[in-house]
């Protein structure tokens, strides 16, 4: 039982590793895409198409440059990751009314201050909501870790099907079912927070 | 405040994130293995056997996705041992045709792996887990069948299926009826391949194509006939480790070297079925392997 409480944590922090490092490059690619003209269409469409390639060969390919293990599996993570927060974090921006843009622009504010002061806190419950999706989603794509020797329940899951032993499975898959509904609900707690207090 | 949080935020996320990547010894060699039982109870009889016999730390990655995933790991070092079939190493990782005759496909592997990729092969385990046909034993029983050419003049009277990829094969089911000079009843019934044993056991059919090392095989009581026209291509296995390990390690040889013929087809189906059937663990199956040959001190 240990094992598995190892596992557990093991993959949640994995997730939460990876979830840190994508909200930081997902926001600032979100504020790039707002900011620079034409930019926003490539960034949009290249963390579209990231999301498209199927997990294992991203993992496999990535393994060939970062080795085997937690980090290429962090790193992948990272990149599945991506859509929601930058998607989320460009409509966030976008989405500000222009009349609190031009005020905050009448005060005599710079992009910057803009940016930190009025547009990032306005949109951040948008942005929060994307976090959300991407946590959700990588609690269950780290599974597959277990192919590119990482730790996490990959590998009682895995062991279940070849053996196929329903007992094994349900072992790994209850853990990752439960974080998941778990974050979801924390999260979307906050979430609700965050809008009343935006409203 | 919201600084402080931040910056404790990154300091827990550095620690963690060094722990996790742990800091490779010199002194431990990294086992790997496919994403099957047999393959996994091999990396862990050789981890075993490793850590029993010498000073070393035993590093186990097993269950990693396919050959693609654990050739690369070992090519760049990320793991020093994994367990390969010769006939896998002739067509995937060579891209050369398959060789029928075990002794010479060997030495091509081990030739080849050493100019190549700087790896070695070692001794072989000793079983071959190819294609072979396999018939229900009541089958077997009725018309006295051993070898696969007993089939002929036997065949029309039985029911082939088998899984879907065994028919689009080079060493597939025509190559395989024109070796032998064999038809069978009706058309043959193509299948997906975890349903193949489940049909032979209800005798929806009487023969079907078979890895000569599946547990089901016992599971069912089927009788593997013996491939004495040489048709399918050999895939016996044995332990690849990196030169550079060799090197560092000299011991290993010797070591690895003990594992040499020691499972035969039959050991390694009764390995395969106590983890796939009896739902043993891996680590205990591997632990009562050994020690019933003796290798553990």
């Amino acid at each position: 039982m240990t094992d598995l409480f190892s596992l557990t944590m093991q993959h949640m922090v994995l997730v939460l590793i990876a979830i840190g490092f994508s909200t930081i490059i997902g926001i600032f690619l979100g504020i790039i895409s707002y900011w620079v003209p034409y930019l926003d269409k490539v960034i949009l469409w290249v963390v579209d198409s990231l999301q498209t390639i199927p997990s294992l060969a991203l993992l496999a390919i990535l393994m060939i440059f970062f080795g085997l293990g937690n980090v290429t599996l962090v790193i992948g993570l990272i990149l599945y990751s991506l859509l929601p927060i930058v998607r989320n974090t460009y409509l966030g921006l976008t989405g500000v009314p222009l009349h609190l843009k031009d005020a905050a622009r009448g005060m005599g504010m710079s992009k910057l201050q803009r940016m930190i002061k009025v547009e990032l806190p306005l949109s951040f419950p948008l942005i929060f909501s994307g976090i959300k999706i991407a946590t959700v989603t990588a609690l269950s794509i780290a599974v597959i870790g277990v192919l590119i020797g990482s730790g996490g329940l990959g590998y009682p899951i895995y062991r279940g099907i070849q053996t196929m032993n329903f007992a094994a499975i349900m072992k790994g898959t209850i853990p990752v079912v439960v974080m998941a509904v778990l974050f979801d609900f924390i999260m979307s707690k906050f979430e609700q927070k965050l809008v009343k207090r935006a409203k | 405040m919201k600084k402080k949080i931040l910056s404790l935020g990154i300091a827990a996320t550095a620690v963690f994130s060094m722990a996790l990547t742990g800091c490779g010894s010199k002194d431990t060699v990294v086992i790997g293995s496919k994403d099957f039982s047999e393959n996994i109870i091999l990396g862990e009889i050789l981890s075993q056997l490793i850590e029993n016999k010498t000073e070393l730390k035993v590093e186990r990655k097993l269950n990693m996705g396919g050959t693609f995933i654990n050739f690369e790991a070992l090519k760049k070092g990320d793991i020093d041992i994994y367990s390969e079939y010769t006939g896998t190493g002739l067509t995937a990782h060579l891209k050369m045709d398959v060789i029928t005759n075990p002794e010479e496909a060997y030495s091509v592997v081990k030739e080849e792996f050493n100019k190549q990729f700087d790896i070695t092969w070692m001794e072989p385990y000793g079983f071959n887990n190819t294609y072979a046909i396999a018939v229900t034993k009541a089958v077997a029983d009725k018309y006295h069948l051993e070898k696969t050419s007993d089939l002929k003049g036997v065949s029309e009277n039985l029911i082939f299926g088998g899984e879907n990829e065994f028919f689009n094969r080079q060493d597939g089911f025509e190559g395989f009826c024109d070796l032998y000079g064999v038809t069978f009843k009706g058309d043959p019934k193509m299948m997906n391949v975890s349903l193949k044993y489940q049909a032979i056991g209800n005798n929806d059919m009487d023969a079907t194509d078979a890895f000569t090392t599946d547990a089901e095989i016992k599971k069912y009581d089927l009788k593997v006939l013996k491939d004495d026209l040489n048709f399918f291509p050999p895939y016996y296995a044995a332990p690849l480790v990196r030169n550079d390990t060799l090197k560092e390690h000299p011991e290993l040889k010797d070591v690895l070297n003990l594992l040499a013929g020691q499972i035969s087809d039959e050991e390694m189906t009764e390995l395969n079925y106590q983890v796939n059937v009896e739902q043993k663990k891996v680590e205990q199956v591997a632990t009562d392997f050994l020690k019933s040959k003796g290798l553990l001190d």
